[in-house]
């Protein structure tokens, strides 16, 4: 199933990690001028965020007013999951720590909330929390671009989402 | 080769802290003394309950394990604040190595405490009772017991694999491979520091060994990644010219 | 969540483990060279191993939330069983007792039974190590980093700020480790930084 893209937020609200696999669907991507950062291909190892990048933001705005909203509706047992639109389905699972991973796939698509706390606990804490090079937080997404982190990411969503 | 003064001067820190008065200076008294007196005879006050190290057998923690990740924490954590004492990598290997060496030389007594007294009936012997620890003299088992009882008792497991350099240049050399060392295990080297190997303070502990065996080395760590251990990580250890005379004399007397 | 409802969690939770003795001279050899950097400054020793204890408590926390699967806690008294026999069972291999809670309910003491970090440690004999140096003084940096970052149920998530302080030690010549924690006051979950 295709994986068009991957966002990491830390608790400051940054984000922290950001990957694209596919194109995505036109209705999120951005301004035209954006478009050549969508082509496959384009997302070899080590893209990084780039401050400014308006999507990051506006997922991060969206997927915060829907995790509050839900909490207020529903108890704060209650958690935001996914939420699909005619083109695309955005999943979401935050930890405790309030780390907000999130994932866009296809349509057709299975909840990935597995997925997501899967990267975290295995890849995430693994190899960026546990990586003594790394900072303990990551402004500006310093440390989260390592490569065992990276290529097990790119692994994991080629191979076993795949 | 001469002796590095740093050698020297951690030797003299870490003998000093059986209790010359200036002991305190900078070392931890942490080193197990293999043979418990009743009382420590120092101006320490001890709990009534007697929680000393003194009312606690050594051995207590020999099997003992904790939390992997509780390891990689300290150790980040020794990365880290060394890396903001530094100018640049082999400086900050460096001091890994420095703060490896100290745990060489405790560990060594630690092997040979308990290479020695393997029976219950030896626990409370005195050093009279006891044999002799069974010290290497040659380079060979000194490699062994890094090669095998070190290793097992830091990682469980024996290294990879032990090497002499084939190169006539260098007969003093020796390469102890891990294909997988415990400490890089979460580490991953951005590309411009690609040279540094955290296992640096491995190669400290060796060298520890060494020269807490009279065998006066330096010890590095360098990377060799192999398609399948990606970080395998070969310790080259120097002996000295002095260690290599004793070696042929020792040879020639046919000591092994 | 009861407090044997956490014990269990402590009990069952899978690990990696290394030689414990590794560990302890492994921090032995921080807190020494400590000593060395900083000329046997004692307090200064103390604030820098808080100081990395709260870097640690702030990695570990993710950890141990992942591998421990629990959840948000209720209260502090359910925060303070979490810490005791969930968090330092899985990271330090022991269960620390917790008692002496004031009236508030926003303090309680851990009494160590063990402390495997103090294995082999013989404070120096210089008149003032054991009057100054609290030698396993990074687990109170554990303590307040971890909760700092950690969720702690109401409406919406907010996070704690503790302090965390031993009082005594057995290296001192106390009869028991203590160490008091007291909750200072909740933070607010932070906001997306204002549109421009």
């Amino acid at each position: 199933m295709p994986v068009y893209s991957f966002y990491i937020f830390d608790r400051h609200a940054e984000c922290i990690y950001k990957r694209r696999w596919l194109p995505r669907p036109t209705s999120i991507a951005g301004k035209p001028s954006r478009a050549t950062d969508a082509q496959a291909g384009s997302t070899g190892l080590g893209q990084t965020v780039k401050a400014g990048d308006d999507d990051a933001k506006l997922v991060f705005g969206t997927v915060f007013s829907l995790r509050n909203m839900v909490r207020k509706l529903g108890g704060e047992e209650d958690n935001f999951v996914s939420f699909t639109t005619s083109q695309y389905k955005l999943h979401y699972y935050e930890t405790p720590t309030n780390i907000k991973f999130v994932m866009l796939t296809d349509l057709k698509s299975p909840s990935m909330r597995i997925a997501l706390q899967q990267i975290y606990i295995n890849l995430f804490v693994e190899y960026v929390v546990k990586n003594p090079l790394s900072p303990v937080e990551h402004p500006g997404g310093v440390g989260v671009n390592n490569e065992l982190f990276e290529e097990s990411l790119e692994q994991f969503v080629t191979r076993v989402l795949a | 080769m001469a002796a590095p003064p740093r050698h020297v001067s951690m030797l003299s820190i870490s003998n000093s802290n059986t209790g010359a008065p200036q002991s305190a200076s900078s070392d931890k008294p942490q080193t197990p003394q293999p043979s418990p007196s009743p009382q420590p005879t120092s101006g320490l006050r001890v709990p009534s309950n007697r929680k000393t190290i003194y009312d606690r057998h050594l051995n207590r923690s020999r099997n003992a394990e904790l939390s992997r990740a509780s390891f990689a924490y300290l150790f980040a954590e020794m990365v880290t604040y060394a890396q903001r004492r530094v100018t640049g990598i082999q400086d900050l290997e460096k001091r890994l190595n420095e703060q490896g060496y100290p745990l060489g030389l405790r560990l060594l007594d630690l092997l040979f405490y308990r290479s020695t007294s393997t029976s219950s009936s030896a626990l409370s012997s005195s050093s009279t009772s006891s044999s002799p620890p069974n010290r290497p003299l040659r380079i060979l088992p000194l490699l062994h017991l890094i090669h095998g009882p070190l290793w097992r008792l830091l990682f469980q497991r024996s290294a990879d694999a032990l090497e002499h350099s084939v190169s006539p240049d260098t007969p003093n050399e020796y390469m102890i491979t891990d294909n997988d060392p415990l400490v890089n295990t979460y580490i991953s080297v951005p590309r411009e520091m690609n040279m540094l190997n955290c296992a640096a303070f491995i190669a400290g502990i060796i060298e520890g060994v060494c020269d807490g065996c009279g065998f006066e080395a330096k010890v590095s760590a360098h990377n060799q990644p192999t398609e399948m251990w990606p970080s395998r990580t070969v310790f080259l250890l120097r002996f000295g010219d002095s260690v290599m005379e004793r070696e042929k004399v020792l040879e020639r007397n046919g000591v092994k | 969540m009861s407090a044997t409802k956490a014990s269990r969690i402590g009990e069952e939770t899978r690990i990696d483990k290394v030689n414990a003795e590794l560990v302890t001279l492994t921090y032995g050899t921080i807190v020494a060279q400590l000593c060395q950097d900083y000329d046997n400054d004692y307090q200064e020793v103390n604030k820098q191993l808080e100081k990395m204890g709260y870097n640690i408590g702030m990695r570990l926390i993710e950890d141990f939330l992942a591998k421990s699967g629990v959840g948000r806690c209720a209260n502090f008294r359910e925060t303070a069983d979490m810490i005791a026999k969930v968090g330092f069972k899985i990271f330090l291999n022991v269960a620390p007792t917790v008692t002496n809670w004031a009236s508030d309910n926003n303090q309680f003491s851990l009494i160590f039974e063990d402390n495997p970090l103090a294995d082999f440690v013989e404070l120096p004999d210089d008149g003032r190590a054991q009057d100054e140096l609290w030698f396993s003084n990074i687990l109170c940096g554990v303590l307040r980093g971890a909760l700092e970052m950690v969720n702690f149920a109401s409406p919406f998530p907010v996070q704690m700020q503790i302090e965390a302080h031993f009082v005594s030690d057995v290296l001192r010549g106390d009869d028991t480790t203590e160490m008091r924690v007291s909750l200072v006051r909740y933070i607010e979950d932070e906001m997306p930084p204002e549109e421009e």
